[in-house]
């Protein structure tokens, strides 16, 4: 059986054993990388909620005697969930704050707030699997195929093989298997690794995680195919395959990149903030009587709360507080609506070039992308506006404060999305790329 | 008669490389990138600019516009500032991405810098960015390997080698011939590059510094075209094939400028673990509990002075006053919550530069690192640009609270008033009497002081380099 004899000789050279441990340990590596990142997270989080109850204690004991007072100062948090899969893919968790803490005042004054963060260790990026995947596994694949023609033919083996010969070809493809069984098991061994390291349940996001990823090794076996199929020497190949790695891992992604951002700038972001800040601020200026008629306005159920003779009453600072948000309302959804515009042309551009839509796929299916950002922040919003709603009514009313059971606002309360996987959108525009090349090798072979 | 052969070992290099045609198609394609990087660069500098300047202005009139009110209030409505790009980030975006746009600037409260171009953006930035720094720092090394990684091994395959000594070169001139070779065909890129930058320049806002500091990053990239080069020629001498010597000098290239750097990155994080926001902000909090909270009624230290403020005064009741008591009070609280939050920044501050000084200290392993470092902090889009943008910020925000203060302990009475009175206010004419926000960026010798180290590693490296090659001079294979 000569494809025992194969399997030998692809083990005995030492680049296979060595160059698969280098990428099992790596693989590893950066699974722990991950773990550590959730590990993190997860602390986060759980100070957070300790915190929560430490605060609205802390001042509620402060003995505030108005409800007014005490909301001015407490802080609810509302936290972006973070998914195991989160750990394969940290995409742009690290840039944004998963955890916001908002007050019922003005909402968009906070709800950008960043994340402390170390600008230069985020533009590094991160070692995580995604990174190993995306940019290491297809050098992987080039070092185990470049020469796997030109190196019979410069060692002499193949002088006189003809390539067009059944025969050879039979031996070719088996070698192309040998190595591709080699990797995707290597890959398939880290997946299988994964689940305990990281404690991933095994659902459809992750095997989409799993196809998505053999679908995207078997792409680069099947572009070096295609390079080793023109027959030129092992050095001509390393390059051209080096060129196509660099153009669809550096040079691509940043054209596109720029361009997109230059296309869609988001000068909403400023306008956003001083907006906001006029919005609530004039309005200690203005008649109280207008402010009022837009706060009832948007909220008629509380027409009933009249606004007394004294010069200060809490009715009024949080109709002021509103309109803060009301005024900045159409440029803050002015820049939603950019931010999608950004993710939707990602996505589009995409589709035809294989690492930009493995890495886009990832965060989507970890929840780390873009998309998640903008629905975690909507989310905040309907969170903002509930707590609102509940406490504006106590506020008006003048309740006092203790009759007010504090301990239900001692939970912190999440934001969870599970998205269903869209197979068609994930796997095809791979799966077309495959076809593509795959028939331009059998054109290739057979001319 | 020495240093001749040296030039006619390099320009004959020279000739042998620019008689590929595929150099040629290269280089084309490397000054395509660069003319793609640098115009975009500065359209996107030109658009920032004018939104930022543009906002800036509207915040600055909406200031001055204030109609009389109390000062408390104006201290409240405070500022918004907006971080001005670099000049040089048409060539080297550095961390400008990363970093915040927009702070606002209220009393008590130090806000976040936020709409980072990151946080604004899908996964795609995390790939990276395409400036000319870029292509200087990632391309034009793999360039220069691509270029030279025959150099010697190819004599040595084809017998050129053996002829060339046995003529009586010295292997040292033929090993520095190449170098420089190899180089001068790198400087066609590089210096129109520069040149290039400069002429971009030409639209960009920037001031005389700006000159002195693309000198200083130009000679980076001079002495990390040279190191490049001889790295290559290194490798060349030592494989026994020009096959082993190009896959050698591509897996160098790729452990240099991909794996490492996010491995040095994760070691740093590791190392040095920085507190999430919550507990940094917690940790504030629990300070201005135990030091001084001007907002809990019973708080010891507020009663304190208080008190002596009466005694010292011979008063009964603050009421009696000549000052404003709680202007008074309010700026004893911003200067201590001031001093508590820049305690505990500056804390975290050093964590942040223990885990960028591992990337420098790591410069003396891969060059690369040293480079990107320099050249981040010569076209000031570096973390200390950044840092020092974030001092004026806060430095500003503290100036306008206690001006607020200022004029309310001067000018607003202490007699409480009645709840259905209107609130005490000062005339409009104060507002414009305080500054705008004006960023300084750092001084020229401010970042050579800061860079001494990453100037050095890469001087090691040279050095090193040197050394290696007049060590290969000695020990050559010549078949």
């Amino acid at each position: 059986m000569p494809n025992r004899l194969l399997i030998k000789q692809f083990l005995r050279s030492g680049i296979a054993i060595a160059g698969i441990s280098l990428f099992l340990l790596t693989g590893i590596i950066s699974l722990f990388i991950g773990k550590s990142y959730l590990v993190k997270q997860r602390e986060k989080i759980e100070t957070t909620a300790a915190y929560q109850q430490q605060h609205i204690e802390r001042n509620v004991q402060y003995g505030h005697s108005e409800m007014g007072l005490l909301l001015y100062y407490l802080r609810f948090a509302y936290v972006n969930s973070i998914n195991p899969l989160n750990g394969l893919s940290i995409g742009q968790r690290d840039v944004n704050l998963g955890i916001q803490q908002v007050t019922i005042r003005n909402l968009i004054e906070k709800k950008y707030d960043s994340d402390l963060n170390n600008p230069a260790s985020l533009v590094m990026g991160n070692l995580d699997f995604s990174f190993v995947l995306i940019y290491l596994f297809p050098l992987l694949i080039i070092t185990f195929t470049y020469n796997l023609l030109s190196e019979e033919k410069e060692e002499g083996t193949w002088r006189l093989i003809n390539i067009q010969s059944n025969a050879a070809k039979k031996v070719l493809l088996q070698k192309w298997w040998i190595r591709f069984a080699f990797v995707t098991g290597t890959l398939l061994l880290l997946y299988l690794l994964a689940i305990p390291i990281l404690s991933i349940p095994i659902n459809a996001s992750y095997l989409a995680m799993i196809a998505e990823g053999v679908l995207y090794i078997l792409f680069w076996f099947i572009a070096c195919a295609m390079v080793v199929g023109w027959q030129k020497n092992s050095a001509t190949n390393a390059v051209s395959l080096l060129s196509i790695w660099l153009l669809l891992t550096i040079v691509a992604p940043a054209v596109i990149n720029s361009l997109i951002t230059t296309k869609y700038p988001v000068p909403e972001a400023m306008a956003t903030v001083v907006a906001n800040r006029e919005g609530y601020h004039d309005k200690w200026d203005r008649p109280k009587e207008e402010t009022m008629g837009r706060f009832y306005a948007h909220y008629p159920q509380f027409q009933q709360y009249r606004l007394p003779a004294e010069d200060f009453n809490w009715l009024w600072y949080y109709a002021m507080q509103q309109m803060g948000d009301d005024d900045a309302a159409e440029h803050s959804v002015a820049m939603r609506n950019k931010l999608l515009l950004r993710e939707k042309l990602s996505n589009t551009v995409g589709y035809f070039i294989p690492t930009l839509h493995t890495q886009l796929q990832y965060s989507l299916l970890a929840q780390s992308g873009l998309k998640n950002q903008v629905q975690f922040l909507d989310s905040t919003t309907a969170f903002h506006e509930k707590k609102r709603l509940y406490f504006y009514p106590k506020i008006f009313e003048k309740l006092p404060v203790l009759q007010e059971d504090w301990r239900k606002h001692y939970a912190v309360e999440y934001f969870k999305s599970e998205p269903p996987v869209n197979w068609i959108k994930l796997l095809l525009p791979l799966l077309l790329i495959i076809i593509l090349f795959t028939t331009a090798i059998l054109y290739n072979l057979k001319t | 008669m020495n240093s001749t052969n040296i030039f006619l070992i390099a320009r004959q290099t020279r000739k042998q490389i620019l008689q590929q045609k595929a150099v040629w198609v290269l280089m084309f394609l490397l000054a395509a990138i660069i003319g793609y990087a640098g115009i975009t660069g500065l359209l996107q500098y030109k658009k920032a600019e004018a939104t930022r300047i543009g906002y800036q202005q509207i915040v600055r009139k909406n200031w001055e516009n204030n109609p009389d009110k109390h000062p408390h209030r104006m201290a409240h409505y405070g500022s918004i500032a907006f971080r001005p790009k670099s000049a040089l980030s048409v060539f080297d975006y550095g961390l400008e991405s990363y970093t915040g746009n927009a702070v606002f600037l209220e009393a008590h409260k130090q806000n976040t810098t936020n709409f980072s171009e990151a946080s604004l953006s899908s996964t795609m930035l995390r790939f990276g960015e395409m400036s000319i720094a870029m292509v200087l720092q990632l391309l034009l090394p793999l360039f220069i390997f691509f270029i030279g990684f025959n150099c010697i091994s190819q004599d040595r395959e084809n017998g050129t080698l053996k002829i060339l000594i046995s003529q009586g070169l010295h292997p040292l001139h033929l090993l520095a011939g190449r170098i420089l070779g190899i180089a001068t065909v790198a400087a066609l890129v590089l210096i129109p590059a520069f040149l290039f930058t400069m002429a971009l320049q030409l639209f960009v806002a920037s001031n005389s510094a700006v000159w002195l500091q693309l000198i200083m990053a130009f000679l980076i990239y001079t002495a990390g075209v040279l190191l490049y080069s001889g790295i290559a020629v290194l490798v060349s001498a030592w494989s026994n094939t020009s096959k082993l010597s190009l896959v050698l000098l591509m897996g160098i290239w790729l452990l240099m400028m991909i794996v490492l750097p996010r491995g040095t990155q994760t070691l740093a994080n590791t190392i040095y673990q920085t507190p999430s926001k919550i507990a940094f902000e917690n940790g504030i909090d629990e300070d201005i509990i135990k030091e001084g909270d001007s907002h809990n009624p019973d708080d010891q230290h507020y009663k304190g002075l208080k008190d002596s403020v009466l005694k010292a005064n011979h008063a009964e009741s603050v009421e009696q006053l000549d000052f404003n008591y709680s202007g008074f009070q309010m700026a004893e609280a911003e200067k201590m919550s001031a001093q508590i939050y820049d305690r505990h920044l500056q804390r975290l501050i050093q964590i942040y530069k223990k885990q960028n000084r591992l990337q420098v200290y790591a410069a003396f392993i891969n060059p690369y690192l040293g480079i990107k470092q320099l050249s981040m902090a010569f076209s000031q889009t570096d973390f200390n640009t950044y840092t020092h943008f974030q001092q004026q910020t806060e430095g500003y925000r503290y100036a306008l609270a206690q001006a607020m203060n200022e004029l309310q302990i001067k000018l607003i009475p202490n007699k409480k008033l009645a709840a259905t009175d209107k609130n005490y206010s000062i005339d409009k004419k104060y507002w414009a009497g305080f500054h705008d926000f004006q960023y300084k960026a750092p001084s020229f010798q401010s970042i050579l002081q800061q860079e001494l180290l990453a100037i050095s590693s890469l001087v090691f490296w040279v050095l090193l380099v040197g050394a290696l090659i007049l060590f290969t001079s000695k020990k050559i294979n010549v078949i």
